[in-house]
């Protein structure tokens, strides 16, 4: 009886979870079905889940890709774009939000509050509600056309500013008057104490900045007029949307980000659930 | 090993708040100093001031002979231990011992002889390659120690390093501290709310109260001679008994309670009697009577709790007093019992200024 009793609420939660999960991946697993039909099918039946025999000939279309006015845009080379701004956006973003909590945090300036409040004020202006203005300063500075010119813009992510802030605010007090004590200036303090207690936390805005940096579509169509310097998300309409290649390089656009995710997620989800998980 | 000289060191928030109000004190080489006094007046502040964390507004600190008031903590050459550690929680406990002595570009051979010395004393040797988190309270505390030691400090500084430990463990700890102490022969400052490890570990005690020293001596000068009201009552356990009194030429007053013995005394003011529960004794011809509410058996002795018949307190009640007695001593509860004490050794205080007249 009480077997019963516990099986039906079992079942219920796992049907309702079930039904969650599939509704989440449906367009993924249609991505995936698609990538293998042949163009004409796709044309014909529309995108779909089933499997099709082109899958060989889709993939090796997209990797063997030769497109663009000069025959600049290969696969790899939009990889490579999208790699490198991908990374030096995570990079410098981890970076410059770590140092600028660490700045909020030790240093009792008595504007921090302010600046933070104005950090986060950013939230509300998008980088989509601000093009016009950056890309007359991101010409203005010679940037059109260049990965730092996609990766500047993007940059400030107040959220993780937050994040590190709120580790930051978590750590007692005595950590650093015991470091004083010990010998241990700023940057000391920086090296030895901030880094090591912070670098969950940082691989997980990494991760999240990569993503950003990675699915950036809009700002980087506008400032990437040179079709050597297009991304994946950028190029994917260049193979031809609704086409069996063009299905392909969707799938391995999003493989680079869903991998990254894959490896870390174990630290990205102790490190933006748990404070204490630094100690 | 230096002597630690304060003259008239004062503190002064930026919001205007003062905390330190002209602080003048005298600690020889080698003393073990402690500041005692409730939370909030000022014992940590001062000792902070000390360590290079909290700014001197006015007034000089000098270690040794010199004035140390704009030297940075690591230059001042003195050791802290922290109310709750502050154990590095990503080094083990070498990595937090040797933390300090890095930095100093001390070569590894000493570093490595002065770790093994102080875990070897400490009794932290088997825990060297652990993290912090993987010990127990007392083995934290005992390497918050002992990345002091390895320091060999002018002068080490304790905020309340016992105060998150378990009893049994605090007494323990206690007596170790002081035998550290006096082998070590370090200048030390030790910040206390508890006036027992105060009066067990101190050379000499510093009471502090609302950011001034009401009195600073041996831990039995403060006890058997305290200057102030507040020294009476804060040093002393179980509390010295304080019954509110009034001068009438001859005798102390209360309610229908006369006590003669005592002269000199100014008429017309609110005065305290201050009688400490082990100067009173059971004596069928006593000039107090109590009225047993409570007997608190401790093991060797008995606490008793009663009211003063007679007399009224500020509140309306008779006065509550307590004497400490013998085990046998076992009153039952409405037990009426004839009290004595000799007027020479209780105190008089002026319920107003708090200053002692007698």
């Amino acid at each position: 009886m009480t077997g019963v009793r516990r099986l039906w609420p079992a079942l219920r939660d796992h049907l309702i979870l079930s039904v969650g999960t599939l509704f989440l991946i449906a367009p993924v697993l249609v991505m995936l079905g698609s990538s293998t039909q042949s163009t004409g099918a796709l044309g014909l039946d529309g995108p779909g889940f089933a499997l099709g025999d082109h899958a060989v000939q889709n993939y090796a279309e997209v990797m063997t890709l030769k497109a663009g006015f000069t025959d600049q845009i290969s696969a790899l080379a939009m990889l490579r774009n999208s790699l490198i701004v991908a990374t030096g956006l995570a990079t410098l973003t981890t970076l410059l939000s770590l140092c600028a909590a660490y700045a909020l945090v030790y240093f009792r300036v008595r504007w921090a509050a302010a600046a933070f409040w104005l950090t986060m004020a950013t939230l509300l202006l998008p980088l989509e509600s601000r093009f016009v203005t950056t890309f007359e300063v991101a010409a203005t500075l010679g940037l059109v056309n260049t990965h730092l010119g996609m990766i500047l813009p993007a940059l400030a992510l107040a959220l993780g500013t937050l994040f590190f802030r709120q580790l930051f605010l978590s750590f007692p007090d005595e950590y650093l008057e015991a470091a004083k004590l010990d010998g241990a200036g700023p940057v000391r303090f920086f090296r030895d104490f901030i880094l090591p207690l912070a670098w969950r936390r940082a691989g997980a805005i990494f991760v999240v900045s990569f993503m950003i940096g990675w699915h950036q579509y809009l700002w980087p169509l506008m400032l990437s007029t040179d079709e050597s310097r297009y991304t994946m998300v950028r190029g994917m309409h260049l193979v031809g949307l609704e086409s069996g290649p063009g299905m392909a390089l969707a799938v391995l656009t999003a493989l680079p980000p869903f991998l990254l995710v894959l490896i870390f997620q174990r630290y990205f989800f102790q490190a933006l659930a748990d404070t204490k998980d630094a100690f | 090993m230096a002597q630690v000289e304060l003259k008239q060191v004062r503190k002064t928030y930026p919001n205007g708040a003062e905390a330190i109000f002209g602080v003048d004190m005298h600690i020889d080489s080698g003393e073990l100093i402690v500041f005692v006094g409730p939370s909030g007046c000022g014992k940590s502040t001062l000792l902070r001031m000390v360590a290079g964390l909290e700014s001197v507004t006015s007034g000089e600190i000098l270690i040794g002979d010199k004035v140390i008031n704009n030297v940075s903590p690591s230059e001042r050459d003195v050791a802290m231990v922290f109310q709750n550690y502050a154990l590095y929680p990503h080094m083990s406990v070498r990595g937090n011992m040797s933390y300090g002595l890095k930095n100093r570009k001390m070569p590894a051979d000493e570093i490595e002889r002065r770790i093994t010395d102080a875990a070897r004393m400490l009794k932290i040797d088997q825990f060297l390659d652990r993290q912090p988190n993987q010990l127990s309270g007392g083995q934290r505390q005992r390497v918050a120690m002992g990345r002091a030691i390895v320091r060999n400090p002018q002068v080490f500084l304790f905020d309340e390093p016992l105060s998150n430990l378990d009893a049994k463990l605090r007494v323990q700890m206690r007596i170790e501290i002081k035998k550290l102490q006096r082998r070590m022969n370090v200048t030390s400052i030790y910040v206390t709310h508890d006036q027992t490890e105060a009066m067990t570990l101190a050379d000499r005690l510093a009471v502090i109260n609302e950011g001034r020293v009401e009195q600073m001596g041996v831990p039995m000068e403060l006890y058997a001679n305290p200057r102030t009201l507040f020294v009476a009552s804060f040093i002393g356990a179980p509390q010295i008994n304080l019954i509110p009194v009034r001068f009438d030429g001859t005798s102390l007053t209360n309610g229908t309670l006369k006590l003669a013995g005592f002269s000199d005394l100014p008429t017309g003011v609110d005065l305290m009697l201050g009688i400490r529960p082990d100067v009173l004794s059971i004596a069928p011809e006593g000039q107090l009577e109590l009225n047993v509410d409570l007997v608190e058996q401790h093991g060797g002795e008995n606490l008793i709790y009663g009211a003063l018949l007679g007399t009224k307190n500020a509140a309306g009640d008779a006065q509550e007093i307590c004497l400490k007695g013998p085990q046998s001593l076992l009153p039952a509860t409405d037990d009426k019992l004839r009290l004595a004490f000799d007027p020479a050794a209780a105190f008089v205080f002026r319920t107003d200024t708090g200053e002692r007249l007698k």
